[in-house]
């Protein structure tokens, strides 16, 4: 259902969230945003809790950067304590680091839905048609996002060829001197993939200028009108909520 | 009516190489004519092509002396792009082709770029993609998550959708199993008065026949040859051979027709015009009985040499109710049962996306099984881009990285010998992704024999990119390792190699080994042949021929 959307009614949504988490420094707010986005993932777009909880575990760990900071460096936060000085953990060392952490989780959250419920051809798509963006720009894009499991494919095979020189099985994560041996090949291949690429655009007919058809690309549908009221009133809501309990 | 395409006096050399890479050569492509163009590796044939529309000087830099001229028209007069509704390119990767989309829109791109109505464009598709063969499934799938073979269908169907008056292939099969290759090569050459296709191509049987013209590159990329392809078979054939050019199967029968005064009246062009006028049940008996030694030893010099087993050779590898999976990937293929042993030569063919390279990866011991047991040695693995296997910054670091880490056997002379061996003597000091193709093969083989490390060796597509010379010589030196006890598995889409190479082979399809036997009995099973998407060796109807003229 989420994925049905226009990409670009998914990111005006989402980059009104991401304003309203960085300036609404409240923790209640924060939780708020999370829960609501979670819920209406898991619920809508059948997405996994477990995969939610997996994808937010770097969000954690960036968060948890701004909550130790808090604690250790007390005067360097004093700033960000007085801002958060309403907040329900006004008297605590632990109030401002907690809302930083928070709204890391936040803004990783809603990044999560932006992601996990767009296709980025579809995206690349709504882009050209409704931003304007340039097709060069975009096919590039396109290309971009190929050369990706391109380079996994061309790095497992090297680590492949690698692992039978040195004797032995291939590792399911590669070492940091592997990685290592790999950069500068890989490297490459990216080079030379990304000229190939280029030279196909130019021989299928990718002009600079002049009319061009963008087939598949989604439209705005009374959905999206639907979606986005939703999304701000949700929003809305939670700001409400939060100036109430102050 | 001006020509389609031609080169007048066109020579190209890239920066900073002192000697040109094509040419001068004049060649043309006349309106509705199909050429095919030929030469040994290297002799500058894709670069030829990239110059038709201004690719190489404009995105590929290089010096383009002489005129290349479109319609017409000085091929300059436009960017590279805007000459893409009158030329449709397909190049030799198919990464080249495609720009990193859906299945549905990499076919549609061209279209788009036209500006033609969605309608059109999606009845369009639907067209290409039934033509090719390529099912609907694939609509929806990004390009990227496609096999070798998959993403050259792809990226033919994204060609041909363009439907131009120009069409260009450079080695559009080099990558099919038999059955799409010979549909592609159908596509290709299917009667259109007002579409001009020039291709360059080593797969010449089922091809050749709808070529109206050919054009032959020496190795310095000058015109040696311009003509109807039967005349330029025949007269030029010791020619043709001695630069390495790939001839057709019935090319190799009529010189040995041709040896016992028994060549066919009109130069053949497939083993049935070969034969046809010694066919047992209407020519003349004295006439059969006299062509029936040349057949028999063109047959011969087709199929790989019976192997005399004296004693059972001990197994060097065994799969036990594997289950195969590509790394990260889902089971490709459950409970196999395979052995190779010692002096083995076994083929393994299959249809594009059957799991052939994964089953390789298993066999030698790199891809960990998703369930069942591997036993034996570990066997060295030769990649199909055998860029992907070099480590060192020189071919003899590459050799030297080969061999036990001490002991005597490192020393300059053991490397130069070795080097010496493999053809590769002088290039010591070279990076070895400034080799040639063959060479690289070359390479890839010298490291991975250079020491007795892998009894079992699993070639993946040995031959894809090569000359004829250079696979003829890769062919001897796989039957001289094999000789000397190594286990060696062949997988290939070549059912001419497989036949010539290995005297046993399985087939993989439908998640399974379809088939284990000797390779000659595989040939001739034509339902089995046709369930696993390949097709019948191009010398099959000599073997036909035979069974009849003795039955006779």
């Amino acid at each position: 259902m989420l994925k049905a959307l226009n990409p670009l009614s998914k990111l005006v949504a989402c980059a009104v969230w991401l304003a309203a988490s960085i300036l609404v420094f409240d923790a209640r707010f924060q939780i708020a945003l999370i829960v609501v986005i979670a819920a209406v993932l898991v619920a809508l777009n059948r997405t996994s809790p477990l995969l939610l909880l997996a994808l937010m575990v770097p969000f954690c760990l960036f968060g948890m950067g701004f909550l130790t900071t808090s604690l250790l460096f007390r005067q360097e936060s004093e700033f960000a304590s007085r801002m958060a000085g309403e907040a329900l953990f006004s008297t605590s060392a632990l109030s401002a680091g907690l809302t930083l952490f928070l709204r890391a989780l936040a803004c990783g959250m809603i990044s999560a839905f932006f992601t996990l419920t767009t296709d980025p051809g579809a995206f690349i798509r709504a882009l050209m048609v409704h931003a304007r963006l340039p097709p060069r720009i975009g096919y590039s894009l396109f290309a971009a996002l190929q050369l990706v499991p391109d380079l996994a494919s061309e790095a497992q095979q090297m680590r492949f060829a690698r692992a039978m020189k040195a004797g032995r099985r291939l590792r399911r994560v590669p070492g940091p001197g592997e990685i290592v041996g790999l950069v500068i090949p890989l490297l490459a291949f990216a080079v030379r993939r990304a000229g190939r690429t280029a030279i196909a655009l130019e021989a299928r007919g990718l002009s600079p200028r002049g009319p061009r058809t963008v087939m598949n690309a989604p439209g705005f549908a009374g959905a999206d009108v639907i979606f986005l009221v939703a999304a701000l009133g949700v929003l809305g809501l939670c700001a409400a909520a939060v100036l109430a309990f102050r | 009516m001006p020509e389609a395409a031609e080169w007048r006096g066109v020579s190209v050399r890239y920066p900073f190489v002192r000697s040109a890479a094509v040419g001068p050569a004049s060649l043309s492509v006349r309106p509705g004519e199909r050429v095919l163009l030929l030469g040994p590796s290297g002799s500058g044939k894709s670069t030829l092509l990239l110059t038709l529309t201004g690719l190489i000087p404009e995105s590929i830099p290089a010096v383009v002396e002489g005129d290349v001229r479109l319609f017409g028209a000085d091929v300059a007069t436009r960017k590279p792009w805007g000459w893409a509704p009158e030329v449709a390119q397909y190049f030799q990767d198919a990464d080249q082709t495609l720009c990193g989309m859906r299945v549905e829109d990499e076919i549609g791109f061209a279209l788009e770029n036209q500006a033609l109505p969605e309608d059109g464009i999606a009845e369009r598709i639907a067209d290409a993609m039934q033509r090719v063969g390529i099912p609907e499934g694939w609509r929806s799938r990004p390009s990227s998550s496609l096999s070798g073979g998959e993403k050259q269908l792809v990226a033919l169907a994204a060609t041909l959708v363009q439907n131009p008056p120009l069409f260009i292939a450079d080695e559009p099969t080099a990558h099919l199993a038999p059955q799409a290759a010979n549909r592609l090569h159908a596509l290709l050459t299917e009667h259109d008065g007002s579409r001009s296709v020039l291709i360059v191509d080593h797969r010449l049987d089922g091809l050749i026949q709808a070529i109206d013209r050919m054009v032959v590159l020496d190795r310095s990329g000058t015109v040696i040859a311009d003509g109807e392809p039967r005349t330029i078979f025949r007269e030029k054939r010791e020619h043709l051979a001695e630069l390495g050019i790939w001839r057709p199967a019935a090319s190799l029968l009529d010189a040995r027709l041709a040896e016992a005064g028994m060549a066919p009246p009109v130069a053949p062009l497939s083993v049935e015009e070969a034969l046809a006028h010694v066919d047992p049940d209407t020519a003349n008996q004295d006439d059969v009985r006299k062509a029936r030694p040349s057949v028999k030893a063109f047959v011969v010099a087709c199929a790989a040499p019976a192997v005399a087993a004296a004693h059972d050779p001990p197994v060097v590898a065994r799969l036990m109710k594997a289950d195969c999976a590509p790394f990260l990937g889902p089971t490709v293929l459950r409970g196999i049962d395979l052995a190779i042993r010692a002096g083995e030569v076994v083929g393994i063919l299959g249809a594009n996306g059957a799991g052939k390279s994964t089953l390789g990866l298993c066999l030698s011991g790199l891809l960990p099984l998703k369930s069942g047991r591997r036993t034996g040695a570990p066997g060295g693995y030769a990649f199909q881009r055998p860029e992907n296997q070099f480590t060192a910054g020189t071919v003899r670091d590459e050799i030297l990285a080969a061999l036990p880490k001490s002991g005597a056997d490192r020393s300059s002379p053991r490397v130069a010998d070795i080097l010496a061996s493999w053809d590769l003597a002088g290039f010591e000091n070279r990076h070895p992704f400034e080799l040639s193709q063959g060479q690289k093969r070359r390479l890839a083989l010298a490291s991975l024999t250079a020491s007795d490390r892998w009894p079992l060796l699993v070639l993946d597509e040995p031959t894809a990119g090569l000359d004829a010379r250079s696979a003829s010589d890769l062919v001897e030196r796989v039957g001289a390792l094999s000789r000397k006890g190594r286990a060696i598995a062949v997988i290939t889409h070549d059912m001419d190699l497989a036949l010539r190479l290995c005297p046993r082979a399985i087939v993989v399809g439908e998640g399974a080994i379809l088939a284990d036997a000797p390779t000659g009995e595989l040939m001739s099973d034509a339902p089995l042949l046709a369930r696993a998407g390949l097709a019948e060796p191009s010398c099959a109807p000599a073997m036909r021929w035979l069974r009849r003229a003795a039955a006779c």
